[in-house]
């Protein structure tokens, strides 16, 4: 249940951040098509990182608390993370399409981190 | 206040790097940086170790503003996360502050909203932020201050004058999203956070190597012969490497540029790696209780005796580089292979440091990676392109002329006034002033944020 629910949070995020970095740069009405077409593909690429990088170290560690795994991981995730990101933005020559992918894809990771956490009800009793 | 003065510093940010090069912006950025982490930590910034780190952090931003180098760039960062990642824990050694330095930049924002979130759920009595307060001081001071503008305008030409040259146009979305940038790296900086699980093991650990006491005199026994016999033979072996190299040096008496190179390479090759292995040997024999043994006197006299010879090495390799140099000029791998040589040195004292007073393996890691850190900053604030032209043109035997145009701008006039004293080749000459009329427009294009130290030489040069 809080996977989803943090799925759709992070949908939500990394289609905001992606377009209005892009509408930063240049706006049309015609791109509202593409806006809600972008869903399909920003849900796959959402869920597919979320199950492949961020949820198993919350499930090969389900004997500890989410907020110790945490503490034990996130850090490193997010040093790697930015190290990835930075380096897709390097090697695309600071296009604005790879700014926003890379930007979106690091901000929402991170955050899907904390909803991982914050809405776990383990946690929430201690 | 804090808040606003996070917001000052992101809207700083934003004027300082929105669509602008490196430059005097960069130093500017350390600065504010500086101030903001001393207003936000103030006791940390009494310590003397936080002061030597803020200096190193502004030498860098000097060594930005006069050379503009790649160099000088990658040592700002290096010493902005040591800084940022000592005020998170001054005790920490120096990896740990990049580790802590660079999560803090990265994701301190995240870190610090769970906490947030955690302690709101735990009190349950959030503290309500007054946004009518937040309104009026900043909305009723900004109104009187329109319309006192407005009134003054009206009352002096020079005023009036003034008040139009300021143009707003370069505000837009983008420019925003550079402030909300900025806000949120001010934010993470502000109260630097540590990576824990890395931080408390290197808090707990010590320098000093611990007696184990679950060992057997007759193993150590053994294992002090084996070192004993390895190391002698070792020693052997490199005695009689450094004798045929030193004949070969001192006999030889033409020197052809191939050979020299050659030896060069071959020898820094072998130098690598004879190095690492001796390090990691030394470091595998007197890992543990053999440190205590007490017939370990031969070994520890046999592993000083190889640590001295590889410093011969290295300074016979210094030797073959220098006059490598000497004949055919200072290039950047010349000068990394110095810089090598240099570091090996510091690498072999600090083993020899580790055997002669029984220290762990983290000491060598803290020891050499502050050397390393030391050495960097140094090394930014030479200015390398003006030595080596400075160099290859006045000293050396022979020179490559096109190697020094393809080195950056901070050669630029230094080879401006040596083709105005001397007769080039007609394609050398063309080079030159072709590099120096575009360093010149460049820099005449640079707006104040891209400014650098060559902007206030331009005249001279003209």
């Amino acid at each position: 249940m809080r996977y989803s629910k943090s799925i759709l949070k992070s949908i939500f995020l990394s289609g905001i951040i992606f377009w209005l970095v892009i509408f930063s740069e240049d706006f049309n009405a015609d791109m509202l098509f593409w806006v809600f077409l972008s869903i399909i593909p920003i849900s796959l690429c959402c869920s597919f990182t979320i199950f492949t990088t961020i949820a198993p170290w919350f499930i090969l560690n389900s004997g500890m608390k989410p907020r110790e795994v945490y503490v034990k991981y996130f850090a490193y995730y997010a040093i790697l993370c930015f190290a990835l990101c930075f380096y897709g933005v390097w090697k695309s020559n600071f296009s604005i399409y790879a700014i926003s992918f890379f930007a979106s894809a690091f901000i929402t990771t991170m955050q899907t981190w904390n909803w991982l956490v914050i809405d776990n009800p383990k946690d929430s009793k201690s | 206040m804090k808040n606003i003065i996070l917001l000052f510093g992101a809207i700083l940010f934003s004027t300082l790097f929105y669509k602008q090069d490196i430059g005097l912006n960069m130093s500017l950025f350390s600065i504010v940086t500086i101030i903001i982490l001393s207003i936000f930590n103030t006791k940390t910034f009494k310590s003397k170790s936080t002061i030597a780190l803020t200096t190193t952090y502004l030498i860098t931003a000097i060594a930005i503003f006069f050379y503009n180098s790649s160099l000088s760039i990658i040592a700002n960062c290096f010493a902005f996360f040591t800084l940022v990642g000592h005020v998170s824990q001054r005790n920490s050694s120096i990896y740990i502050n990049w580790l802590n330095g660079l999560f803090t930049f990265v994701a301190g924002f995240f870190l610090r909203a769970l906490l947030k979130s955690e302690s709101n759920k735990e009190s349950k009595n959030k503290t309500q932020i007054d946004y009518i307060h937040l309104i009026k001081i900043i909305g009723i001071p900004l109104a009187v201050i329109i319309v006192f503008i407005l009134l003054y305008k009206n009352g002096n030409p020079v005023f009036n004058d003034m008040i139009s040259k300021i143009d707003f146009s370069f505000i837009n979305l983008q420019w925003l999203l550079l402030t909300v940038l900025g806000y949120f790296l001010f934010y993470n900086i502000s109260k630097p956070i540590q990576v824990n699980p890395a931080t408390e093991l290197d808090l707990n650990t010590s320098n000093t190597l611990e007696k184990n006491n679950k060992f057997s005199i007759n193993t150590l026994k053994k294992e002090n012969q084996l070192g004993l016999i390895l190391i002698t033979l070792l020693n052997i072996l490199i005695i009689v490497f450094l004798i045929t190299d030193i004949t070969y040096l001192t006999t030889s008496n033409d020197i052809i540029a191939a050979n020299l190179s050659n030896q060069v390479h071959n020898g820094i090759n072998a130098l690598i790696v004879s190095i690492v292995i001796a390090i990691i040997i030394i470091l595998y024999f007197f890992r543990g209780n053999l440190n205590f043994y007490k017939q370990n006197n031969k070994l520890k006299i046999a592993t000083y005796c190889w640590i001295i010879l590889n410093t011969i090495l290295v300074v016979n390799i210094v030797i073959k580089d220098s006059q490598y140099i000497y004949y055919y000029g200072f290039t950047y791998k010349r000068i990394g292979v110095l810089v090598y040589l240099l570091l090996a040195l510091i690498g072999l004292f600090t083993t020899a440091l580790k055997v002669f007073k029984i220290k762990n393996l983290w000491f060598l890691f803290r020891v050499n990676s502050l050397t390393a850190y030391a050495l960097l900053i140094i090394s930014c604030s030479v200015n390398w392109d003006n030595l080596i032209t400075n160099y290859n043109l006045y000293h050396a035997k022979s020179n490559d002329f096109e190697y020094l145009i393809s080195l950056s701008n901070n050669n630029t006039f230094l080879l401006k006034a040596y083709s105005q004293k001397n007769q080039l080749s007609t394609k050398n000459q063309f080079l030159v002033d072709k590099k120096h009329n575009d360093f010149v427009e460049k820099l005449n294009s640079n707006t104040w944020q891209e400014m650098q130290f060559d902007n206030f030489n331009i005249e001279q040069y003209k």
